[in-house]
């Protein structure tokens, strides 16, 4: 028999980690509402025929937020055989919120009371039985963390799927509210599934638009139903939302009251919020961030990681493998085409991404460490006042914090968003901050050109911050983007000591997707490049070429080439770079390994270093490099785009702007870069002068729907 | 009455009103946002806090915070 069972139950209480025990499946788990946006099926462990749903993280099934539609248009519309309602046991109360609205949809649901532990630890205790009798459902108790009990959980769950009985549903509602309820289960009976009866009610009398449109009552019942919200409005002198809410509050208090035992005093502040007093204090908060920021990343990209990608780079693939394979091949006598494609093609163009492993993984490791203790749900509460000066709010921090990992996950995670504005703000401007993929790009050029200084690391990041700031303000004051950003409202995790697997687990799952397109994506583009820049005409005859400025790559090259010229990098193997880098970001270092390691065998990283450091000034290595962070990123990421924005026009601005904002601040970088060492004042320098003046104009103007509505007070006068 | 903005950090207050559009209080009440509910203030930071709410933390602007009067 095919069983279907959702998991459902407020952000951040433990789905997803039960999911994996469940499943045996490894998706991610984060300490912060959000993670899960999706809904996502697994098999279960041991049992033939029946499928887990893990649904995203909710608070109600009213629909404010994206995760809440998709989550409540599965329970409603695609019906479960029977849901696990997750509980968080520390948090029962609000969780429970939750809880009846589920049982009110009157499928079989069982109620697994989470972090059970931890209850106990506390010194409460959760009387079970009591609670299923007054909920009149099934309550378990289990430790997703420690996995204790969900197995145990799921099984009740297939045990009332299978032999499901009516229950009676608590009586939630009383009085002229019950009445009214009853009035219009009445009147709807027979439209809608005669389970669903209770929920459809309750969502008629909240007046929910989604429910309204989708029963198309007609006008006269319409009218009837509304001559009864009304009366119960007058009667108790509240508005149809909060009667609801409030009774639904009131009849769980009777509940917990009776059946949950709490040791500690009401209201007595907890450690995680001792914790919380020091690290968001309104002096420290900021220091403390900035300091932990710090911390990371001269960890991960100066000292530990350097050290790793260094050893990596050099040892292990300049001299280890890439000289003795070489050495080999040819020992072998074998056919020099097939020694060029793999130790030019493939060793010099996958080996120059994987070099960057270990710096990744070291970065990795130490955010997932924030992100598990319950740092960074912090940290978008402490940017907020910051983020909201450029008009975006908090949680834009979360995805552009994700994005320095990588742009995909990080254009999902602006779902959490609320504001569509904010929302899609956020999505466009995520991908300016550099993300793993770019890193390699901003090594390269730092040894190659900049001798190793870590300031050009930095100041790629700052171009990143920048970049979203200027966006932000000059965004905002366009019509796309009027109005207020949403009201910040998040709900913040306790802190807790990061459980190893749980930052283990998220460290390998990034790192991982890096590998896995290094030996995918990149070693495709690797061998196309390595032909493409091996074969070409010459003297009318097709064959392999010696020199690659002959190839079919460098006549390609040379048609884009132009383009590039005013931002000071016009020559073919820098165009190409830059195109291969949209298929992925680590490309542009992988085509430079193929394009310059052909000619000169590529002994040691440093061999390529100064074959660029010959095709490149300074100037224009930076140039590249910040038109390269900030055009357009891989083609992964512009799929997200595309799904986050679910519209070709936003695709189409979201990403022309990327690239034109990065052909402007490249060029004005280059050709200002130009005037001040000398260069001359030409038309270049006119062209950047001026674009710099229409920069601060578009950030210094009024806002346009500002300017639109006092010319539209004015007409009226 | 007052907004609860203006709350220091360490007070534990009662929620009075709750004011603004149905679709920004509904949400502040799956929250545990309700009227005569409890709440202490654990931080603040120049209007925004973080709030101690049956059980759970939770963080709101100086917007928000404005809406909900003690």
């Amino acid at each position: 028999m095919e069983l279907k069972i959702a998991l459902a139950g407020n952000p951040n209480c433990g789905k997803t980690t039960l999911f994996n025990d469940l499943t045996g499946s490894n998706q991610y788990v984060g300490n912060w509402p959000g993670v899960t946006v999706e809904k996502k099926e697994g098999k279960l462990k041991k049992h033939k025929g029946v499928t887990i749903q893990d649904l995203p993280g909710i608070y109600s099934l009213s629909p404010y937020t994206l995760e809440e539609v998709v989550a409540r248009g599965y329970l409603v519309n695609e019906k479960p055989d029977a849901i696990l309602n997750i509980v968080d046991g520390t948090n029962i109360e609000r969780n429970l919120y939750l809880t009846t609205q589920l049982i009110e949809l009157g499928l079989p649901v069982v109620v697994a009371v989470n972090m059970i532990d931890l209850v106990r630890k506390n010194g409460d205790k959760i009387d079970l039985a009591k609670l299923g009798a007054a909920l009149g459902c099934e309550v378990v108790e289990m430790s997703a963390l420690k996995g204790e009990g969900g197995m145990a959980a799921a099984e009740r769950a297939i045990a009332v799927a299978q032999q499901y009985q009516h229950q009676e549903l608590p009586h939630v509602f009383t009085g002229s509210v019950e009445h009214a309820l009853a009035h219009i289960e009445e009147s709807i009976s027979g439209r809608v599934d005669a389970r669903n009866l209770r929920w459809y009610a309750i969502k008629l009398f909240e007046r929910d638009a989604k429910v309204e449109e989708e029963l198309a009552l007609d006008e006269s019942l319409k009218q009837h139903l509304q001559a009864h919200i009304a009366d119960c409005e007058t009667e108790l002198d509240d508005d149809a939302e909060s009667i609801i809410t409030n009774q639904r509050y009131a009849y769980i208090s009777k509940v917990v009251d009776s059946a949950v035992k709490k040791k500690a005093a009401k209201h007595s502040l907890s450690t995680s919020d001792k914790i919380d007093r020091f690290v968001t204090n309104r002096i420290l908060a900021l220091p403390i961030f900035v300091g932990v920021m710090w911390l990371v990343y001269t960890i991960a990209i100066g000292t530990l990681g350097d050290f790793l990608t260094g050893w990596t780079n050099d040892t292990l693939f300049g001299e280890m493998i890439l000289g003795s394979l070489r050495d080999w091949m040819v020992g072998a006598e074998m056919a020099p085409w097939l020694v060029g494609l793999v130790v030019d093609g493939i060793v010099a163009g996958v080996g120059a991404v994987i070099g960057f492993v270990p710096q990744m993984l070291v970065l990795f490791l130490m955010l997932s460490m924030l992100e598990d203790c319950g740092y960074m749900a912090r940290v978008a509460f402490i940017m907020d006042r910051i983020f909201r000066k450029v008009g975006l709010s908090g949680k834009s921090f979360i995805p552009m914090l994700v994005a320095s990992g990588c742009g995909v996950p990080g254009v999902m995670a602006s779902r959490t968003i609320e504001n569509d504005r904010d929302r899609k703000m956020t999505i466009m401007t995520t991908c300016f901050i550099p993300c793993g993929a770019k890193m390699p790009i901003i090594a390269l050029f730092a040894g190659a050109l900049f001798g190793g200084s870590g300031w050009v690391a930095v100041s790629a990041y700052f171009i990143g911050v920048a970049a979203v700031i200027v966006s932000g303000i000059m965004l905002k004051k366009t019509k796309l983007f009027a109005g207020d950003p949403a009201p910040f409202v998040m709900e913040l995790p306790a802190y807790h000591v990061p459980s190893a697997s749980n930052v283990l687990h998220a460290t390998w799952e990034r790192g991982w997707s890096f590998i896995k397109r290094a030996g995918t994506v990149i070693l495709a583009s690797s061998v196309i490049l390595w032909f493409l820049q091996s074969f070409g005409v010459v003297d009318g005859v097709f064959g392999m070429v010696d020199d690659n400025n002959t190839s079919l790559l460098a006549s390609i090259g040379r048609v884009v080439a132009p383009i590039f010229a005013p931002l000071g990098f016009g020559g073919w193997q820098a165009a190409v770079a830059t195109f291969t880098g949209l298929i992925a970001k680590e490309n542009v270092v992988g085509t430079f390994g193929v394009l310059y390691g052909f000619a000169e065998v590529a002994e040691d990283g440093a061999e390529i270093w100064s074959l660029l450091a010959a095709d490149f000034t300074r100037l224009s290595a930076y140039s590249f490099m910040v038109f390269n962070l900030l055009c357009a990123p891989c083609f992964a990421a512009m799929g997200a785009i595309k799904r986050e924005m679910n519209s070709p026009r936003w695709t189409f601005i979201a990403i022309g702007y990327m690239c034109g904002f990065a052909y402007v601040i490249s060029l004005i970088v280059y050709q200002l870069g130009l005037l001040f060492t000398g260069g001359g004042f030409g038309i270049g320098a006119v062209v950047a002068v001026a674009l710099v003046a229409l920069l601060c104009w578009l950030l210094a103007r009024k806002p346009q729907h500002e300017l639109a509505a006092r010319t539209g007070a004015k007409l009226k006068d | 009455m007052m907004p609860l903005a203006m709350a220091k950090a360490g007070e534990r207050v009662v929620i009075r009103k709750i004011t603004g559009k149905d679709e920004v209080r509904q949400h502040l009440a799956e929250l545990g946002f309700v009227v005569d509910g409890t709440i202490t203030v654990v931080s603040e930071l120049s209007g925004n806090l973080i709030l101690q709410v049956k059980d759970s933390r939770i963080a709101l602007d100086k917007t928000m915070a404005n809406r909900i009067m003690i």
